[in-house]
This record gives C-alpha cells, structure tokens and sequence, in this order.
C-alpha cells in the first residue's frame, strides 16, 4: 500500500513539473487566440527553436544561463518577424486559415531545424551546482528538475501579473473583452497583436530551453507539447489565461498518473476526457462567451 | 448591368464548359486507362498509390470543402479502414469486395458514433476534436495489441482477390484503383450536383439560416461525415492492399496534414481539384524527397503559399486567374 502510494506520488511530481513547462506554452497559445484569433500550429516549432538555439549559443562559448537569456530574445524577434511577413496577412480570413497557414509554417520550421542541426537527439547536461539529486519522501529527484518547475511557474506568474497589473496588460485584456472598444480609444490593435505574437514565441522558446537537460532536444520535441497545449488550452477555454492554468494542470497530472496504470491507454483517455468536454461545452470550462 | 451581362456570359459559357469538361473528361480517362502501355511500371506504382490517395482527398473535401467542416483528423477514417480491410484480409479472406465490405462496416460503426459527438461543434472547435478522435484511434491502434500487433503493425497482408483470382500488384492493381477512383469521382460529381450537395454548401455558407429554411443541418452535417470517412475507409482499405500492410503511423495526425494538403493544393471545395492535389502531391514528394533533404521545409512552404495566396487551390486557378483578367479588363 505504501509502496504504491509512493508510485502514484512520484507520478504526480514528475507530472506537474511536465505541467509547469506546459503552462509557459499554453498561456502564449492561449494569448495569440485571444487577441488576434490565431490558432498558432507553429508555437510547437518555437519551442523546439528554443532548444537548438539554446545548444548554438553554448557551443559558441556561453555559460547555460547567459544561452537561456539570450533564447527568448532570440525567438521573440523570430516571432516579430513571422507575424509581421505571414500571419498578419490572415487577419481578415477564417480563423481555421490561420490554423493551416502555420500548420505549414511549422513544417517549414521543423524542416529547416533538421536541415541545420540534424535530425538527431542531443542532450544538454544541466548548468553547475544543478547536477546533483535531492531526497523527498525517500525517492529520488534531479534538482534541476525542480529548479527548472520553479523557474517556470515563476515566469507563468509574471506573465499573468503582466496582464494584470501593467499598461501592456490593460490593452491586452481591453483588446480580447471588446476590440472595436478598445480600438476606439485609441489601442492599436494591430500594434499589440503584432508584440503579443513575438512575446509568446520568446516564452514559447524559452520553455523550450528551460527543458532542454530535462526532456532533450529533438526536432520533433514541439509536436508533442503542443498537441498538449491544444488540449490544455480548449479545455480551458481558448484565450482564457485563468483556464489554461487549471489545464495544465489537469493534463499533466492526468497524462503522469494514466501512463503510470493505463500505459499506453491513457493518451486515449485524455483526448477522450477533452472531447467530452468541447461537447457539452463548446467554449471550454472558463471561457467567458465573448473571449472564445 | 453588370449581374446581367455576367449571367449572359455564364449561359453561354455553359454549353461549352460542358463540352470541354466531357471532351476533358474523356481524354483523361483514356490516358488513366492506357497508361500501364505507356508508363514504367514505377510509374504506375506511383499513380496507384496517387489514386487512392486521390479518394482520400475527395473524401476530406466532401467534408471540408462542401460541408465546411475542417477536419484535422482525417487520418481516422483512412487508418481505421486499412486495419479493418487488413485484418480481414489476413485472417479471413483476400476477397478484395468482402476486406472492404468489412472494412466499410466497421468504419460506419465508428463514424456513426464519432460523428454524432463531433457535428455538434463548428470551426476549430470541429478542428481540433476531429484532432482528438483520430489520436485516440492512433493510441488504440498501439495500445489494442491482440489486434493490431502494436507499434510493428499488421503486416503481411496477402495479395487482393478478385471473383477467385489473384489481383498482382502492378498493372492489374492499378486498374482496379483507377476504376473505383473514377467511380468515385463521379458518384461525388453527381452528389455534389444533387440537392444534398446544395444543402450542403447552405449549410457551409451560414448554417443559421439554412437551420431556418428548415435544413436539417445536424443531419445533414453527421450524413457527410459519415459518408466522408467511408470514402476515406475506402482508400484505407485499397493502401493496405497495396502495401501488403499498415502502421499507427496511419492514424497518426500527420497523415492528417497530409490529404489537408493534397485537397487545399488542388482545390478546396471543387470537384477534380483533390485528384489533381494527390497527384501533384506523389509525384513532387517522389522528386523532392530523392533531390532535397529538406522535403518537409518545402511542403511546408508550399502550404503557407497556398493557402495566403490561392485559397482555392489549383483547380481554382482558372477562375482565379479569369476573375484578374476581368477586373483588369474593366
């Protein structure tokens, strides 16, 4: 009895750091939904860029921390630039246009990932003074692994603070409660849609690189966590930052505890469970009726 | 003024498209036909494998393009129907009309259901649990591996049979496929034609006010879906003959991305467009994949183009084409 509940408990915590890397992608996911009606297939591919960018500034020289400041920099201009070239010009179309434009772009950025980094799996070693173990409840546990958690829920809370409590975050909400409003007075629209993108790809990247010594990096890494993301973010309601937090954690631990008994079987649970739910309600669990 | 002398025109110019889509048509399907004279046999694989990949696409754009429902999962119906199709086949009998019969009707079983859940919804939300479906599907086709052997996959499927002879692969194959693909695209032609095709595309067009016209628009929404993934069970079913075998990686979503692209590149919402797309789509794979290492930068490149700057794919071009000519010509 104890030993099993010592399994469902190793389960669960390995679970919820998934979930905490999870939230950094969804709550970009969820804002460029919000605002601007993209539906981003390509925010998988940022996160993986995160990772080889990550391995190409420290095989330049930099330390691991310096890499990861530099990562979300990097991206965020990455994402400036692919919003300003292609997905602005999807604004007056179907939502579902903006879901198959960056379907291809993400193929096109996978693509170009195995064309200038290779197609293998490259492990990155966690920085110094991170490489060791730590001992809860007589298991065994990377310390990075809880660094790396920490440090992202950390960034979860200030983006959420961001939107809360700043100027930025005021037009932000301003421009998903109403946008002709808020246009009205004077929001540029086009403006903060155009940042918002190119923010969400930094933090999309910088997850990416946070996970690196935890997940590795492969130019397939994207594509799992964003069909995660997706379902974090519709069961919470698309563009609402309140519900992609409580999905994260539902998917994650749902994800650990199910592979842990169901095996294979669980995946299919999961997207069962999230079918059930778009069903009975089409907006997502927090949606309010006007942001989804 | 001007919404006369353009009904002129469409009456005029009606009599002759028909004739130059019969006189097409027919060229066409002579050339199919002859093509095993004419052609290397690589070559016929290769159209083989472009046809059904054909009545895959025709399939998503029954769904897609005429009823408005953008499915991101339509690797369900195609993976599902290859198992089924090859399960039968392998352990019951190679008749090729029973493998697909049976094929068929554990599709509709599941489409049935399927569909009841995801009609309810529309645009992404459509998208996306169309998404979910098929990798649940995906996971039981790894998960089920009494059945389905798991991450291997059903292999050593035998060769089809045909009113007791054996069906080679190569010409006799591909005349097969040629026949059902044509049979196909003109069953879909006439559909699309018939009423049901117009309520469909009332349907696509604003749902709401065809619900007030007194469309069944649940109905009419679940029929397409269910007719769609049993085209797609269809085409399933011939690959796995023609790959003597199948993987999870037929259900996997992106097999999915894949007939998307063939249909938007051809042509969403036509009616030749998605054979034109699958076509296109075989050959270029076939060429880039032996010449590029970077197959997946230029498919993604291809689709981004597409859907910007020819949403109506290639057999839109034309009337894309025609509608430039006329602005300018004003």
């Amino acid at each position: 009895m104890a030993h099993e509940l010592n399994f469902l408990f190793v389960n669960i915590v390995n679970g919820l750091v998934y979930g905490s890397f999870l939230l950094l992608t969804s709550l970009g996911l969820s804002l460029v939904f919000g605002l601007g009606r993209v539906v981003n297939f390509a925010h998988g591919a940022f996160y993986a860029l995160g990772g080889y960018v990550l391995i190409s500034v420290m095989r330049v020289g930099a330390g691991f921390w310096l890499a990861l400041a530099v990562v979300p920099v990097v991206l965020t201009g990455i994402g400036l630039a692919l919003e300003a070239g292609l997905i602005r010009r999807l604004r007056k179309r179907p939502e579902v246009d903006t879901l198959l434009a960056t379907f291809g772009l993400s193929a096109m950025l996978v693509g170009g990932i195995e064309y200038l980094w290779g197609t293998s799996t490259t492990i990155v070693k966690p920085p110094l003074g991170f490489e060791g173990i730590v001992q809860v409840l007589s298991n065994d546990f990377p310390i990075y692994r809880f660094a790396a958690a920490g440090l992202s829920l950390l960034m979860a809370a200030g983006v959420l603070a961001i939107v809360q409590w700043t100027p930025l975050g005021l037009r932000i909400r301003a421009i998903a409660d109403d946008a002709e409003m808020a246009e009205a007075i004077g929001v540029d629209r086009s403006r903060l849609l155009w940042q918002v993108f190119g923010y969400a790809a930094g933090l999309a990247g910088f997850a990416g690189a946070l996970g690196a010594p935890i997940f590795a990096v492969h130019p397939e890494m994207g594509l799992s966590i964003l069909i995660d993301s997706f379902l974090v973010v519709v069961l919470g309601g698309l563009g609402s930052l309140k519900g992609s937090t409580i999905g994260a954690a539902v998917v994650s631990v749902t994800k650990a505890v199910g592979g842990a008994y169901l095996a294979d079987w669980s995946t299919a649970l999961l997207f069962l469970i999230v079918a059930s739910v778009l069903v009975a309600r089409p907006t997502g669990i927090f949606a309010t009726g006007r942001i989804a | 003024m001007t919404l006369t002398s353009s009904t002129i025109g469409t009456a005029a110019s009606g009599r002759t498209s028909a004739l130059v889509t019969i006189g097409v048509g027919a060229l066409a399907l002579a050339a199919i036909l002859a093509a095993p004279w004419l052609a290397k046999p690589f070559t016929i694989t290769l159209l083989t494998e472009a046809f059904v990949l054909a009545i895959w696409a025709m399939s998503l754009n029954l769904l897609s393009g005429h009823a408005g429902l953008l499915s991101f999962g339509h690797a369900a119906g195609f993976g599902l129907g290859g198992y089924a199709a090859g399960y039968f086949a392998r352990e019951v009998s190679a008749d090729v009309i029973l493998s697909l019969l049976f094929a068929e009707a554990v599709v509709f079983i599941v489409a049935a259901l399927a569909g009841a859940v995801a009609i309810r919804l529309s645009g992404v939300a459509f998208s996306i649990v169309s998404l979910c479906i098929a990798q649940v599907l995906y996971q039981v086709a790894i998960a089920w591996r009494a059945v389905t052997e798991g991450m291997d996959g059903l292999l050593g499927v035998p060769l089809p049979r045909l009113f007791g002879a054996t069906i080679k692969n190569g010409a006799p194959f591909y005349i097969l496929v040629s026949v059902v693909m044509m049979a196909t695209l003109a069953g879909l032609a006439l559909v699309l034609k018939s009423p049901f095709g117009a309520t469909l595309r009332a349907i696509r067009t604003n749902d709401i006010r065809a619900a007030s016209i007194g469309i069944d628009v649940r109905l009419h929404k679940w029929l397409a879906f269910v007719i769609s993934w049993m085209l797609a069970g269809l085409a399933g079913g011939l690959m796995v003959f023609l790959k003597a075998g199948t993987t999870p990686m037929s259900l996997h979503w992106s097999e999915s991305g894949n007939v998307l692209i063939m249909t938007i590149f051809g042509g969403l919402g036509t009616i030749v467009g998605p054979v034109l797309g699958a076509v296109c789509f075989v050959f270029l794979h076939d060429v880039l994949t032996s010449t590029l290492a970077i197959w997946q930068f230029v498919f993604g490149l291809i689709f981004v183009v597409v859907v910007i700057a020819f949403p109506s794919g290639l057999a839109g071009l034309p009337a894309q084409f025609g509608k430039l000519r006329w602005r300018f010509s004003r």
